[in-house]
């Protein structure tokens, strides 16, 4: 057995580093998937669903062969991600199998001459750490390998366009910036600072699509239809019609239908917030269409005169769903709103750096897509915080895969080499230094 | 009570008549009779809903928290997916190491994890040597030999006493720091001279906080106060011996060094790009804006290396204080609209007379009340 010097010896002296990274953003819902090398990289990863499901034949599908699945209806999932961290490991590895490491997989790599860059949700469980970086080195055998925080990587990207702020040079990783991340599971506020994340400032909201999606299908359940075996439908509908509400009152009162007997004007027309979704039938239309809604044609559907398609009128859903996020309080949740998130988080970190946080808020993850969300954040922040107070929130143009773009340019950057764990080191020095190692991160130095 | 075969009838009424009246026998005890028969008829129906009111609320309040369970859980029915056997040549399956075996047959669920790691830190707290031991690493892989074990034993005792020891003490440091910065604040207030006398750091950021600036973004006001460094090193009282020097001299050795915002520090550099063109407003007294006081690199440095925080303390959680602030909004359990009505039998929350309704229909079904 080498000792230390031994090994740093034949780390400069044997196998050269690898000049391809796998760039992995492991996500609940989706894999975030591609390379990075020094001269090409991938311009956008692969978008891999990251579950096994089944449709109502039992046919399973894994991981992107969902691709091939038309019938949607009744279609089960299994997720190796809960609560964004990877605890079911049989069902990762046949993924990850799948998808780039088999004979004929997709994104094809050979872990022994590659680079893993994988992402991971703040606060994770040790014991899951651990789980992780074992069978990174283990199972696969990569030549090196880095686990950081999802949004920290977000640091690595030019923030400034975002912002569309004129500027001269582009920090790398980014001076300051507070990202807030709503994704699949959850919904986390990470002060940033330099690449490095404030730990004792990062807070989590335990709302995302996920629940969102749940509550959707519990509203729909309730009025219209039995939607509880739906997931993939159900979410295709969120997508498609929830946004969010800039005036929560205002919209509420016009999709109201009134007392008994009462015809109220708003109601009858629609007042711009009602939409008519109409259902796929597995047949001829295997995703839903949104329509403008028609007065009359989902009355019509229901008295089965138009039987040929199953109409859905969607009214406050389209807004209450998204509101969950600002008020978790409306389905009985006892945590606050993103906006107290951001506030509370910020209090756990000197006032001077306030005004760079607050001038600084990315938004990433899917739940940002829904319309009006950057707008209904920054109004709810100024509210909270002093008027002196500048509040920019900006959310990038492809917020789903802004944390891989992040991590791609990370992988680019020297902080990658600094904070990378090779395959002898952690033989070495076993998998409790490498945790300890990857919870250190940067430390102080520049 | 023999009556010859005729049951009276007895109204619940008391009727008032000149000279007697028809009343309910109510037996001989004041309580029983009170609750047979109440003084105050139109208070009935409501005193009786009271005596179930916490029966009530805790029913809602099971039920919000299944609701809220099923709203968490990722599919309607607990779907049992198999892994579909490979269409094409299997790959070997029996070369895993022992730990990679172990973490694939694992069928633990993330709750089972949260549980394991809570107990963890409970018997970290209270016994710390046990819990060392207990998280002694299998080794990695057959290729670790006892040298690297002995040499990193202490490792993994260190970093989860760390962790834990980091928690619990966190509270208190959190409370201590303030406390300081209270302190330091009140200083402040009290005169610059004492606050001089702390001025023996091993790097002064220092100035007094009359020193008149031009405005700008990178050097406004506020002067970058240097006693919220102070609170972290312990605040010596005693006057040392470069105390006279500073006193003497403070605007002349300091002045250079607040040209910069934020000041020299290594975590955060200076401000060092060209300042944005002037303005005729600049020096207006009005549009002066206040920048509070720029952290310190300790600050900073404590902030950027202090440990990750555990899954439990990182979820956001009400303070006391904004618990009640503002009442939870109600809505119709049918439409959607805002919940004004209540179901007496329930307690749910409905909109008007039409889902009130819609709503009785199922009420009945579900509790048969």
């Amino acid at each position: 057995m080498t000792g230390r010097g031994g090994a740093k010896k034949s780390r400069a002296a044997g196998p050269a580093p690898p000049t391809t990274t796998l760039v992995l953003d492991n996500g609940a819902d989706t894999i975030k998937a591609g390379f990075v090398s020094d001269d090409k990289s991938d311009g956008k990863p692969r978008i891999i669903p990251n579950c096994l499901a089944r449709d109502r034949h039992r046919k399973i599908y894994v991981g992107s062969e969902l691709e091939k699945c038309k019938d949607f209806s009744e279609l089960a999932f299994r997720r190796p991600v809960e609560k964004g961290f990877i605890v079911n490991w049989e069902a990762q590895k046949e993924i990850w199998d799948r998808e780039f490491f088999d004979d004929k997989a997709a994104q094809k790599c050979d872990p022994s001459e590659t680079r893993l860059i994988l992402t991971e949700q703040p606060n994770s469980l040790p014991s899951l750490q651990t789980h992780c970086d074992q069978i990174v080195f283990e199972e696969y055998g990569f030549a090196s390998y880095y686990r950081g925080l999802g949004p920290v990587f977000n640091a690595y990207r030019d923030i400034q366009s975002i912002f569309r702020t004129p500027q001269s040079t582009i920090d790398s990783p980014a001076q300051v910036i507070l990202l807030i991340d709503s994704g699949y599971s959850h919904t986390t506020v990470t002060p940033i600072l330099q690449g490095r994340p404030l730990h004792p400032a990062i807070r989590r909201l335990d709302v995302g699509g996920k629940l969102m999606t749940n509550y959707l299908t519990r509203l729909l359940s309730v009025r219209h239809f039995d939607m509880r075996n739906e997931p993939y439908i159900v979410n295709e509908m969120k997508e498609a019609v929830c946004y969010t509400s800039l005036d929560f009152k205002g919209d509420l009162e016009k999709t109201w239908k009134g007392t008994r007997g009462e015809k109220r004007e708003d109601y009858l027309s629609g007042a711009g917030i009602a939409k008519d979704y109409v259902l796929p039938d597995s047949h001829t239309r295997f995703h839903g269409v949104v329509r403008d809604y028609e007065p009359g044609v989902s009355a019509r559907a229901r008295k089965g005169i138009i039987s040929t398609e199953d109409v859905l009128t969607l009214r406050n859903e389209r807004f209450v769903v998204p509101e969950l996020l600002f008020n978790p309080s409306d389905i009985g949740i006892r945590q606050p709103g993103i906006a107290d998130l951001v506030k509370q988080s910020l209090l756990a970190v000197p006032i001077g750096l306030w005004p760079g946080l607050l001038a600084n808020i990315v938004v990433v993850g899917g739940n940002s897509l829904s319309e009006g969300f950057c707008q209904r954040l920054q109004t709810e922040i100024l509210k909270r915080f002093p008027d002196e107070c500048r509040v920019r929130v900006a959310r990038p143009e492809d917020p789903i895969i802004s944390t891989w773009l992040g991590a791609a340019n990370f992988a680019k950057h020297e902080h990658a080499s600094r904070l990378e764990v090779t395959k002898q080191e952690y033989e070495e020095h076993g998998a409790a230094w490498v945790a300890r190692k990857f919870a250190a991160g940067l430390g102080l130095d520049p | 009570m023999n009556n010859f075969g005729v049951i009276e009838v007895a109204s619940q009424k008391t009727k008032n008549a000149p000279g007697w009246a028809y009343v309910p026998d109510t037996g001989l005890t004041p309580a029983a009779a009170a609750a047979l028969q109440p003084l105050n008829r139109k208070r009935a129906a409501r005193d009786k809903a009271n005596v179930g009111a916490p029966d009530l609320t805790a029913r809602q309040d099971a039920k919000i928290r299944k609701d809220l369970e099923a709203l968490d859980k990722d599919s309607h029915r607990d779907a049992q997916i198999p892994i579909p056997p490979k269409a094409g040549g299997t790959r070997a399956q029996n070369k895993h190491t022992p730990n990679v075996r172990k973490i694939l047959q694992s069928q633990k669920t993330f709750a089972n994890h949260l549980d394991d790691y809570q107990a963890f830190l409970a018997l970290a707290e209270s016994n710390p040597q046990l819990a060392a031991q207990v998280n002694k690493p299998t080794p990695t892989t057959a290729a670790t030999t006892a040298t690297t074990t002995a040499r990193n034993s202490p490792a993994p005792s260190t970093i989860t006493t760390a962790s834990s020891n980091k928690r619990s003490s966190a509270a208190p440091k959190r409370a201590a720091a303030t406390a300081a910065a209270a302190a330091g604040a009140k200083e402040e207030k009290g005169g610059s001279n004492k606050k001089l006398k702390t001025q023996p750091q091993p790097k002064p950021v220092a100035g007094n906080d009359d020193v008149e600036m031009t405005d700008g973004p990178e050097a406004t006001q506020e002067t970058m106060t240097p006693d919220s460094s102070e609170p972290f090193p312990p605040r010596p009282d005693t006057p040392t011996c470069l105390e006279p020097s500073t006193t003497a001299t403070p605007t002349t050795t300091e002045q250079p060094k607040l040209q910069s915002y934020p000041p020299d520090g290594t975590i955060l550099p200076a401000y060092n790009r060209p300042p944005p063109t002037p303005h005729p407003g600049d020096d207006d007294p009005l549009l002066v804006s206040r920048v509070p006081p720029f952290p310190t690199d300790e600050e900073l440095r404590a902030l950027i290396t202090a440990p990750p925080l555990s899954y439990l303390e990182a979820r956001a959680q009400w303070t006391e204080e904004e618990e009640g602030r503002y009442p939870a909004r109600r809505f119709c359990e049918v439409c959607g609209y805002w919940g004004r009505v209540k179901c007496i039998k329930c307690g749910a929350r409905v909109c008007a007379l039409e889902c009130l309704e819609a709503h009785r229909e199922e009420c009945l079904v579900r509790y048969g009340l």
